[in-house]
Parts: C-alpha cells; structure tokens; sequence
C-alpha cells in the first residue's frame, strides 16, 4: 500500500514539476552535446586541426563549481609530470573570448601548479589543455556555475581603477614551499564589456597581453593574457629552484603601456 | 494596552532608529513600481510586482512549460569591446531557456517607435495574433529590461504576461539552456570605428563609447 501511495505521489510530482523531476536524474555537468560542439568549435579556432587527447593522466583542473564572485573565479591547474609539458592553455569555452590565457615554459619554469582567477561570463566548461614538448596536446575541463564575469563593472571609476597600474609585488613561498611564488600586478584589466551604469558608456578593453617571468638569465614563463583574467592578477607559479639571480617581471598591456620590476629571492634558513 | 518597562523604553526607541537605516542597506528594499517604463539604470533592483501581469518564479514557469508560452528574453548581446587586438577569437554566445526567442535590447525604455512597433508585430505573429496566449518574460535578475517588455506587452492588451525576474540564470540551476540567436533585427551594434587614446595613462573621452542597448 505504502509503495503505491508513493508511486501516486511521486507521479503526481512527476506531472505538476517535470523539469524539476528530470533535472533530478540528470544534472547539467558540461558533457551536454551542445557544450561539446561549443569546445570543438573554440578549440578548432586555436589549435586547429590538431588532435587533443583526454590528458586526465597529465594535467588538472580546480575550481569552485559555484563561484562567489563572477569576476574572480579561481583556478588552479596542475601538471602531473612537468618534465614532458613545454605550455599550458586556458580555455573558458562559453566566454565571448574563450581563449583566456596562454602560459608557456621557459628553462627555469615549473609547470607543476598554475593559478590564476578569471572572469566567467556565463556557466561554461573550462578547458586547460597541456602542450607537450613534442607538440602533442592533452585536455582536461570541469564545469563552473558562474555568470556575468566579463559585464561586472569594476565599480571604481576608470582613473581610480588606472591608479598604480603596473606596480607589482611577488610573494616567495616559506620553507616549506620553497619552489612557490605568487605575482601580483595592479591593472583593471578593462574587459571592454564592462559598463558604468550611471553614463551606460562602455569602457574600452585595456589588459595585460603579456607578462614575463625570469629568474637571472632565464625565462621562468611567458603568459599570453585576454580579457578574461580578473582585474588585478593574481599568479601564483612554481619555478626550477636552482638558478641564480633576481626575478625580473616584465608586463606589458594592449594600450602599449608596460612595467618592469626586479624581485631579491628571500635568502631562507637551512639553504 | 502594551506597558513597556522605563528601561526597555529608551532601548526599543533605539532598535526602531536603527532598524530602518540598517534594512534599507541590507535587506531587499521596497521598489515601487514606476507608472510607465523604467527609464533608469536597467541593472538594479526591480519590484516584486508588474501591475497586469503575473510574477513566476522558476517552479511557476515549469509548470506553465506544457502550454507551451513564449518565452521573450530581453538580455544583452555581447557586445565585441573596443580596443581588442584583431588576433582575439570573438565568439560570443547567449544560451538562453530552450525555445526563448531572444530580442537584445529589446526592454530598453527608449526604443524608437519603430523598434516598438516591430517587435509588437513580431510577438503578435509567434502568439499567432491571440493576445490571451501565455507570454514570459525574462532575462537575468535585477533586469529592467524584462519588466519593461512585459509592461509593453500588458498596455499592447496580451492578457497572460508572465515575469520571471530570475530570469535564465535561476532557470540554469536545475535544467540545461541552450544557444539562442538573435531575433532579425536585433543583432548588436558593432564597436565605433577607432579606439581611444590614453594620455598620460588615464582615459580620455574618445575612450568612453555609447552603449548599444
């Protein structure tokens, strides 16, 4: 009796809230077939015709599923044999500029961890994708619930938001994270979709589009930016502890501006 | 007759003096509905009514999904920014509740009168000219634009408006959207020709452009 009483109630769910009742069995988790048509579609766009090989084994990818904040949603990619990848990609496949960043390796970089926040228009995959030194490419995607990213005013005016843009600091890992150091660059990183809601006047887009790293003589990693990196970047990097030297950060954004500044690695006990 | 103690008085004079400055921060303020259009900043708190029409929310449109409504989004088109290197891939998307047409724009208060009349002409054609068939309006929470459409369509005499203020965002929590393309004539105004210039590192007004929407 019970169980007939439960069937009745749940058809009678079943017929007042259908979409309630089939999300129930299927949650939207970035494999629809649409999502994927959009991820073949971007990444022919960036790499071509180059075959990307499901690379769970390789390269990592974490984010909160439900982010706070649209405009600083952040990532974390991780290479799990950092010897074999020269560059990582990310993608944020359902931006209107999906192909967020760029970070390629230089002889004193260490893929190991990338961390970045980022702007998400709308809940999309994001893809990171491994460059191998062969050129083989390898992905791995997690689903972010997130929207409005890339639209959210800074909310500042622009001259408050340009005040000390370019200046930089570096945060060195402690003993126990001695490989580990984290950037940060002060810059809007005007979106160019983000609107002052008072004059509705449209900012245009002014972001870092290449930022450098080197330690001494040699290049830790070279980014390659877009609109869609958070206001203010935040990169936390891993780096090949045996080199000599200052760290060098160079920026540069798309209005031709860019900054240089030099960083003492702290001397650490027990070295 | 309520007694109030010679202590308790002065304290509950204080709570009512903070109360009301301290919930009109947080709390969700009274928005009063505007006797015509909104004309103001179209992202900001809306009302909790749309006089003519009737307030769903996603619960309310699921169980009104088997008649089959016209589900009107209103949201912005991407618009491509000034000022982006040409290497940049643009391709934006608007994914949008399954079977939504979608007019960009289309709740600002101060579209000409011919935008107006195309789209009353063009909803009129979808409901098949029968004023009582179910509309919903929407597009994203805190979004003017879909309370002005559905304030058009109930002085244009439809009779079965809906508003859903959480809009595709709260229908994405539990089902799945779908890319939408915009309604002819709606598409988004491409970026003016030259970019600004900075000097001196702060913006000038060439920098600055009219909002398409």
């Amino acid at each position: 009796m019970k169980l007939l009483r439960d069937l009745i109630t749940a058809a009678l769910i079943a017929a007042a809230y259908p979409a309630a009742v089939s999300a129930g069995v299927s949650a939207i988790d970035g494999s629809e077939p649409e999502r994927q048509a959009r991820w073949q579609e971007i990444s022919a766009h960036i790499f071509g015709d180059r075959p990307i090989e499901a690379g769970g084994d390789l390269i990592t990818i974490e984010a909160p599923t439900r982010a706070q904040d649209p405009a600083l949603v952040p990532i974390t990619v991780k290479v799990l044999r950092k010897d074999e990848v020269r560059a990582v990609h990310l993608v944020i496949d359902d931006n209107p500029s999906p192909y967020a960043a760029k970070i390629s390796f230089g002889p004193a970089g260490d893929p190991s961890e990338i961390k970045l926040r980022v702007r998400v228009n709308d809940y999309t995959n994001v893809h990171a994708v491994a460059e191998t030194s062969d050129g083989k490419l390898y992905q791995t995607r997690i689903f972010v619930k997130a929207s409005g990213g890339c639209t959210a005013p800074i909310g500042v005016s622009d001259a408050e938001a340009l005040k000390d843009v370019g200046r930089m600091k570096m945060k060195f890992g402690d003993r126990d994270h001695p490989k580990e150091a984290t950037l940060m660059i002060r810059h809007p990183n005007f979106s160019g979709m983000q609107m002052n809601q008072v004059t509705r006047l449209h900012t245009s887009a002014r972001y870092l589009d290449r930022i450098r790293v080197s330690y001494g003589e040699k290049t830790v990693f070279e980014l390659t930016g877009d609109i869609s990196l958070s206001s203010d970047p935040v990169i936390g990097f891993t780096y090949a502890q045996s080199e000599q030297g200052d760290f060098t950060v160079h920026a540069r954004d798309t209005k031709g501006a860019s900054w240089e500044q030099s960083f003492a690695v702290p001397a650490r006990m027990n070295e | 007759m309520i007694r109030v103690g010679s202590r308790a008085l002065p304290a509950a004079i204080l709570a009512m003096l903070m109360i009301s400055p301290v919930a009109a921060a947080d709390g969700p303020a009274f928005i009063p509905e505007p006797p015509g259009l909104w004309a103001g900043p179209m992202v900001s708190d809306t009302p909790a009514t749309l006089k003519g029409a009737r307030v769903i929310d996603i619960q309310g449109l699921e169980v009104l999904m088997p008649q089959k409504p016209l589900l009107i989004d209103v949201g912005a088109a991407d618009r491509k920014p000034d000022g982006l290197p040409s290497s940049t891939i643009w391709k934006p998307t608007h994914r949008s509740i399954p079977g939504a047409v979608w007019f960009p724009g289309a709740g600002s208060a101060d579209l000409p009168d011919e935008k107006v009349d195309a789209l009353l002409r063009r909803i009129a054609e979808l409901t098949n000219g029968d004023k009582s068939a179910p509309v919903v309006t929407f597009c994203r929470p805190k979004c003017w634009g879909s309370w002005n459409i559905g304030k058009r369509l109930v002085q244009a005499g439809y009779s079965s408006v809906h508003w859903l203020p959480a809009g595709v965002s709260g229908w994405q929590e539990r089902n799945d959207t779908t890319a939408v393309t915009p309604e002819t004539g709606w598409a988004p105004k491409p970026p003016a020709a030259s970019a600004g210039t900075f000097v001196n590192g702060e913006p000038t007004a060439s920098d600055q452009v009219s909002s398409g929407d």
